[in-house]
């Protein structure tokens, strides 16, 4: 065969075998080259090398290439990947009780942490929303008494210091007051609505707040004397839900109060004050207008009064610390000076200036407007969610090493086909962080379902939006891969990294080592559980203290309720109330017990018969005579109050001290301050409006100490003053027979003296349980949280020794024939965790103890830290291992060691 | 219909191989359509509809004898399968079927 003499053009064989898939190439060629050779006859032909070369061009199409290498091997990736699904799927149904703790625990673990993330964020928003936040700051004052030590801390500056701030520092760019004027009654066309809480507020409110305007202008909305601005929320309850088809700027409200009223007319409407802020307004109107009202003198005060809410904005960049420390150098002298008693009022007062971000959280003054967050709950909760979340994932982490440990076999077996390692490592990755991401769904269920219980709980409006906190979702799902990644990395390099040899005889080597990775995670659960438990023995324990600490007063059985202006005839109201037969006794007062010692006033005692001016704060309570025997306080000396005594219509003083107030002016013995003179306020010798010299009044009495604060506070010295000017309040003392009857009778009295405004009636023992209601509170969600993560601890804990037995179960059948009992191998599983108990307890008890020491220093009566608290964390913590060691102990005992010596 | 899908080409190419059974190659295949149907075929039509067909299951292949007039390449036989048969069966019955159904005078062009 002379025709073999010719060759195909090799560059287009080559351009073939490039391009053409190997399993095709071999045979294609060969066509292609024996017809190539028929076609030549033997000798090189043009026409045979060109049809060769166009055959080959031809055959340059898709089907007949190669696939790319890339995409080649992502093939076998996902192919791979697929399969390690598949396993990993497998095994998840195979070990399903462990996948059940396992789910559920992160699961539930994320969503608590979730929720409280959402409170906390929430808690630190307050404020945020107005754009010069950071530069607004509230102006309060502190007041000292002679000695220098800080009496009281208001909230509230004096009327007429905003105004001279402002013009004195040109750092204070802009200054408001609040003022609420109280409560007067409004009035539109027909519509009546009693006692509204109107703000007023100086021109410049809008400057420092950023309040949006639905309709109107903010900067002409005060400029009118009578002019009222409304919330929306007060617009829809005013004009009805279609107001802003109604042309509401411009129509008339009336308010009254006390006989007066004025005319105002609508100028603007804001959005309702988001629940994020420390203040929520209904109505803002002028304050020029109490101004007015109030006359020049009143409106320009500069120490005393303090009730006016005040408001600055300084320039960016003012040093807050040297700016207050300015003010106080200059403004006390420059405007008071020295009081009439010569002292200086420097000495008394000083400015304190507090940023607005620092008010929801961080302040706690006297007259804050709402009830404030604190930061150390909210600190609390973000410890406790941490936690939760890292006993979750350490749960996690735990239960998933020691699945893993029962696979060596399987290890051993992949690597004798050939797995790679790099192959190894990646399957046990994916396995770990597919019950992460199973997690995840369940956790935003349980989110869900669990905010509206939160939300009740903490009194908020907390939402869940994963679209909005994007940044929240990312978040987790980052952690989640972490914590799946982190779960898998140990066993992966672990077991990838094993002898063939030990795999394969499935011996236990990672068992091998007493002290390993998951010993310290184990550890760490109950260094956690341990804090946690401690924790809530002790605020359980405070909570309980208080409760039953008898606070010095009877609090059972007591109604009161707040008078209005409409009862004038007092002395014909408290009769027709006692007019029951349920209605034991009735006393008037102007405060209760549980409320706060507001009132006070300056006192001197007289020694001998020289007046020497008391150096402490003596706060008073109006009372009268049944004041005492209402609340079943003993009076230790002297004599009660009479009936026909008024401080007022006697032009003298009549007092009741209690024992503290004895002890503060120098007597151990009560009977001897008995009758001796006290000078307490404008009682003292001065000569009154209509002209009557008050005489110096005596003190009749003196009574055992009592809890007028909340235990937070301590006992101080305080005065009983009978002035009928004073009567604010009614507490009925009733019997426990047949309440509703009762209660009828009180309010059927109540509306024969005042038609207009509801009965308010409360009882004592309620209020009194209000002023603990936020420790309450914060017991309650840490005990919730604490059980969950226990609860999740627990779980992790069984399934932890579960897996010990089963990786000795050989060992355990081996004593077991050789005579082992039940109790010798429940002791060899249980040591182990004992040991690793003993350990958490060194580890966390000190650190706890510490936080939940500083906790109680809050309280002025506080239980003690018991041997019972510290050491019954440990047992519980003991027990429930014990328990858990115990059920999984005679699981494994009583099998016959026949059943797990037979395999091999 | 749908399962047997057989184009006009692909038809052609394997009723060819089923005529040469086996001795049905890419060289032989070619030119027995050459020159039966005088009509030109490319190597690359004739490889890409093989390879299709084979890959619905309607051929089978292996390698046979290598020659030293194909440079020690082997050849690749092809055979048509029983699928592929009936494949064919389906689509030859699917035209009688239509031939049959064409009325007499239909094509009656005389009158």
């Amino acid at each position: 065969m002379d025709n073999l003499k010719s060759h195909p053009p090799a560059w287009s064989t080559k351009f073939l075998k490039w391009f053409c898939k190997d399993d095709y190439y071999e045979d294609i060629q060969g066509d292609l080259e024996e017809e190539f050779r028929i076609l030549s006859g033997g000798s090189p032909s043009m026409r045979a090398r060109s049809w060769y070369n166009w055959q080959i061009v031809r055959l340059f199409r898709p089907s007949m290439m190669k696939k790319p290498k890339t995409q080649d091997s992502i093939e076998k990736e996902t192919t791979m990947f697929k399969s390690y699904l598949k396993i990993g799927f497998r095994n998840l149904l195979k070990y399903r009780s462990s996948t059940v703790i396992n789910v559920i625990g992160l699961s539930t673990g994320l969503a608590a942490f979730v929720m409280i993330a959402l409170f906390v964020i929430d808690e630190f928003s307050y404020d945020r929303n107005h754009e010069h936040a950071e530069s607004i700051y509230r102006v309060t004052v502190k007041n000292y008494t002679s000695e220098g030590t800080l009496s009281r801390h208001w909230a509230f500056a004096s009327a007429g210091h905003a105004r001279r701030l402002k013009e004195d520092y040109s750092d204070v760019t802009h200054a408001t007051r609040f003022f609420p004027w109280a409560f007067p009654d409004l009035q539109y066309k027909e519509q009546k609505f009693p006692a509204e809480p109107v703000i007023f507020a100086d021109d410049d409110v809008f400057d420092i707040f950023s309040f949006k305007f639905i309709i109107g202008d903010p900067k002409t909305a005060l400029n009118d004397l009578y002019s009222l601005i409304l919330t929306e929320e007060t617009a829809i309850k005013i004009f009805g839900n279609d107001w802003k088809d109604q042309d509401i700027l411009g129509e008339t409200i009336t308010l009254s109060r006390s006989g007066q009223s004025a005319s105002f007319k609508v100028t603007g409407v804001m959005e309702d004050m988001p629940d994020q802020q420390h203040f929520h307004f209904d109505y803002l109107a002028p304050i020029r207008f109490v101004e007015m009202i109030m006359g020049e003198q009143a409106a320009n005060n500069v120490g005393g009064n303090y009730n006016w809410m005040t408001f600055v904005r300084m320039s960016p960049n003012t040093d807050i610390p040297k700016f207050t420390d300015q003010v106080n150098d200059e403004f006390w002298d420059k405007y008071i000076g020295t009081f009439r008693s010569g002292a200086e009022a420097r000495d008394f007062y000083d400015f304190s200036f507090q940023p607005l971000l620092d008010i929801h959280l961080r302040s706690n003054l006297e007259g804050e407007y709402e009830t404030n967050g604190s930061i150390q709950q909210v600190y609390i909760f973000s410890i406790v969610g941490i936690l939760l979340l890292l006993v979750a994932c350490v749960n996690y982490m735990n239960l998933a090493t020691s699945h893993y440990s029962r696979r060596t076999k399987e290890v051993g077996v992949r690597k004798v086909v050939g797995a790679y390692k790099r192959s190894l490592v990646n399957q046990f990755l994916t396995e770990s962080t597919l019950v992460a991401v199973i997690s995840f769904p369940l956790a935003i269920l349980f989110i869900y379902l669990g905010l509206p219980y939160i939300n009740e709980f903490v009194d908020k409006n907390l939402v869940f939006n994963p679209i909005a906190q994007l940044d929240l979702l990312i978040g987790l799902i980052v952690l989640l891969i972490m914590v799946g990644f982190v779960a898998g990395l140990y066993p992966a390099f672990f077991l990838s990294k094993m002898n063939l040899v030990q795999a394969l005889k499935g011996e236990q080597v990672i068992n091998a080592s007493k002290w390993n990775f998951r010993s310290w995670l184990v550890t760490f659960q109950y260094v956690v559980t341990i804090a946690l438990i401690f924790s809530i023995l002790v605020i359980e324990k405070q909570m309980k203290y208080i409760q039953n600490t008898n606070p010095g007063y009877q609090k059972e059985q007591i109604l009161f309720l707040g008078l209005s202006r409409n009862i004038n005839n007092l002395d014909v109201f408290k009769r027709e109330m006692l007019n029951h037969p349920n209605v034991e006794s009735a006393a008037y007062s102007s405060r209760i017990p549980t409320g706060r010692l507001a009132d006070s006033a300056g006192s001197a005692f007289f020694k001998g018969d020289s007046l020497v001016p008391s150096n402490f704060r003596l706060p008073m309570v109006g009372a009268d005579e049944d004041f005492l025997k209402v609340y079943e306080i003993p009076l230790i000396a002297g004599e009660n109050f009479t009936r026909e005594q008024d401080m007022d219509s006697d032009s003298v003083g009549y007092y009741i001290i209690n024992r503290a107030a004895a002890e503060a002016f120098g007597f151990n013995d009560p009977n001897d301050i008995v009758g001796r003179r006290l000078s307490y306020g404008r009682y003292n010798g001065q000569t009154n409006q209509t002209g009557q010299t008050y005489r110096i009044g005596r003190i009749l009495g003196v009574m055992e100490n009592f809890h007028f604060e909340s235990m937070h506070s301590q006992i101080v010295p305080m005065v009983l003053l009978k002035r009928d000017g004073f009567r604010n309040v009614i507490s009925l003392k009733i019997r426990p027979s047949d309440i509703q009857s009762t209660l009828k009778h009180v309010e059927e009295t109540w509306a024969q003296f005042d038609a207009e405004n509801p009965v308010n009636y409360r009882f004592v023992d309620e209020r009194f349980n209000d002023q603990y209601q936020q420790e309450q509170r914060l017991s309650t969600m840490i005990k919730v949280f604490t059980v969950i993560a226990i609860v999740i601890g627990c779980l992790g804990l069984i399934g932890m020794v579960g897996f010990v037995i089963e990786t000795r179960i050989k060992e355990i059948g081996i004593r077991k024939v050789l005579g082992a009992s039940t109790q010798n191998i429940w002791l060899l599983v249980s040591n182990r965790f004992l040991i690793l108990i003993v350990i958490a307890f060194v580890i966390s008890l000190p650190m706890t103890y510490w936080l939940m020491d500083g906790w109680l220093e809050n309280f002025v009566y506080r239980t003690n830290i018991s041997v019972m608290v510290i050491v019954a964390p440990v047992i519980l913590a003991a027990v429930l291992t014990l328990l858990a060691i115990s059920y999984q102990t005679f699981r494994a005992s009583i099998v016959n060691p026949v059943e797990c010596l037979k395999d091999e | 219909m749908k399962e047997y899908q057989l184009g006009e080409f692909e038809e052609i190419v394997l009723l060819t191989v089923a005529i040469l059974y086996n001795e049905a190659y890419g060289v032989s295949i070619r030119q027995e359509i050459e020159s039966r149907l005088k009509r030109k075929v490319s190597v690359s039509a004739l490889q890409t509809a093989l390879r299709r067909m084979e890959k619905k299951g309607y051929l089978e292949s292996n390698f046979g004898e290598s020659t030293a007039i194909r440079g020690g390449k082997r050849k690749r036989y092809f055979r048509v399968t029983k699928y592929g048969k009936k494949a064919l069966e389906y689509s030859k019955d699917a035209r009688m079927q239509l031939w049959e159904a064409i009325p007499n005078v239909a094509f009656d062009f005389d009158k």
